[in-house]
């Protein structure tokens, strides 16, 4: 009786943690997934930088322009890396700068935009050291469907931040999240620092 | 069933209280709570599952911090104080002379190891960020982004460290089992053969077993919840 007292209520220490740490992992909502995704450009070039959801330019580049690309991914990455950090913290926080998350929130659309042109073929990890596994221009279609939800929801989530309603901010927010995480558990290798 | 050692002629029967008391229950819960919540936060992190990560590592802070408090009012053997020895008394141990229930001096120290590397590994996880921006620890917000970085770096280094010390636990329990003593058994029923005259282990109280528990849950909640007043 007393073993099973005790033995009910560590269980039911673990239970406690299931409470809830708060974690932007709202339902995986990404937008119009069953779309099929226009088929890969092929003229050179073509970045955009309206922010506009756009299938990316997969037409293959070498050399000095391949190297390019894969600095300009990677100092994009990062970039999206660090506002999102920022815009957690802000929208963790008891008082938002809901400036700060209205810029961060624009940025964000703004890069996304240009993830169009980061994903040339020849880019991949036989190129250089990057963390984009070859999958990526392995599954065209899956990927451009997958960098297309990231557009959106990066849109959507500026919408909301210009909006200033902050339960749809958070929402927008986790669902860009899990836009950036679709992709990134995929087509993304461990050994990227 | 453990090889018996032979005390030269005596009987056994002679030799042996039979089977006491050794770990009580909530000594056992925890340790092997702690072996799978460990696995489990490896495979769910390994997996991308990094919200069940982050609420595996909640779980073990709450584990350690029951442990921490058991091992200040809990049953003789729980109780620090019974095993933290200094050198003398490790050197004493490896030269035969010691007799007593519940961690050796030179498993004491093992064990000492093993929860401050697990309470450092989940004192990381909980100011720690993914690299997306995604994911934090709770108390995340109490430390700033580069902190949270490099709070995630030495988390997934201390991982290894982690690791070794749990390879040398088990080569342990290897060990002595090649020399004819069982440490899993009472690991897992709690009761151990022991020679006549060993002083017996006194068991705690179930309801500061409780106590213990709601404390630890509680502040574990309170982690969870941003740590308010400090948090941001």
């Amino acid at each position: 009786m007393r073993n099973a007292l005790i033995a009910a209520t560590i269980a039911s220490a673990l239970l406690s943690a299931c409470g809830g740490p708060q974690t932007s992992s709202a339902n995986n909502t990404q937008s119009n997934m069953s779309d099929t995704a226009s088929p890969p450009a092929t003229a050179q070039g073509s970045t955009t930088t309206q922010g506009n959801a756009t299938a990316p330019d997969m037409s293959a580049v070498s050399g000095d322009q391949a190297k390019t690309v894969m600095h300009e991914r990677h100092e994009g990455m990062e970039s999206i890396g660090k506002t999102t950090k920022a815009l957690k913290r802000q929208l963790d926080s008891a008082s938002p700068d809901m400036a700060a998350v209205s810029a961060g929130a624009a940025q964000i659309q703004d890069l996304s935009g240009k993830a169009t042109g980061w994903f040339h073929a020849g880019t991949g990890p036989d190129v250089g050291k990057t963390g984009a596994k070859p999958e990526i221009w392995q599954n065209q279609q899956d990927f451009a469907a997958k960098l297309r939800g990231f557009q959106e929801a990066a849109k959507a989530f500026n919408a909301a931040a210009m909006s200033g309603d902050a339960p749809s901010i958070k929402t927008k927010f986790g669902e860009l999240g899990q836009s950036c995480k679709a992709c990134h558990d995929k087509y993304r290798s461990e050994m990227h620092h | 069933m453990p090889r018996q050692i032979s005390f030269g002629d005596a009987p056994l029967s002679s030799r042996f209280g039979g089977r006491q008391p050794v770990w009580d229950l909530p000594i056992r819960l925890v340790h092997w709570l702690l072996a799978g919540l460990i696995a489990f936060s490896w495979w769910s992190v390994e997996y991308h599952h990094t919200d069940w990560h982050i609420w595996s590592g909640c779980a073990i802070v709450t584990l350690l911090l029951f442990r921490l408090l058991w091992g200040v009012v809990g049953s003789s053997t729980a109780r620090f104080s019974s095993f933290v020895r200094g050198p003398g008394a490790i050197l004493g141990y490896l030269r035969g002379g010691w007799s007593g229930i519940g961690h050796n001096p030179l498993g004491g120290l093992s064990v000492i190891a093993l929860l401050s590397d697990t309470a450092l590994q989940a004192g990381l996880g909980l100011i720690a960020q993914d690299e997306d921006g995604i994911y934090a620890g709770p108390l995340a917000g109490l430390v700033s982004s580069d902190t949270s970085d490099r709070a995630r770096d030495i988390h997934e280094v201390n991982f290894y460290v982690l690791l070794a010390l749990i390879a040398l636990h088990v080569a342990a329990i290897l060990f002595y089992r090649l020399r004819g003593r069982s440490l899993i058994m009472p690991m897992i029923t709690g009761k151990a053969v022991l020679p006549r005259g060993t002083v017996p282990m006194q068991p705690g109280r179930w309801w500061i077993a409780l106590l213990c528990l709601a404390v630890a849950i509680g502040v574990t909640r309170w982690f969870i919840a941003g740590a308010a007043p400090f948090g941001p």
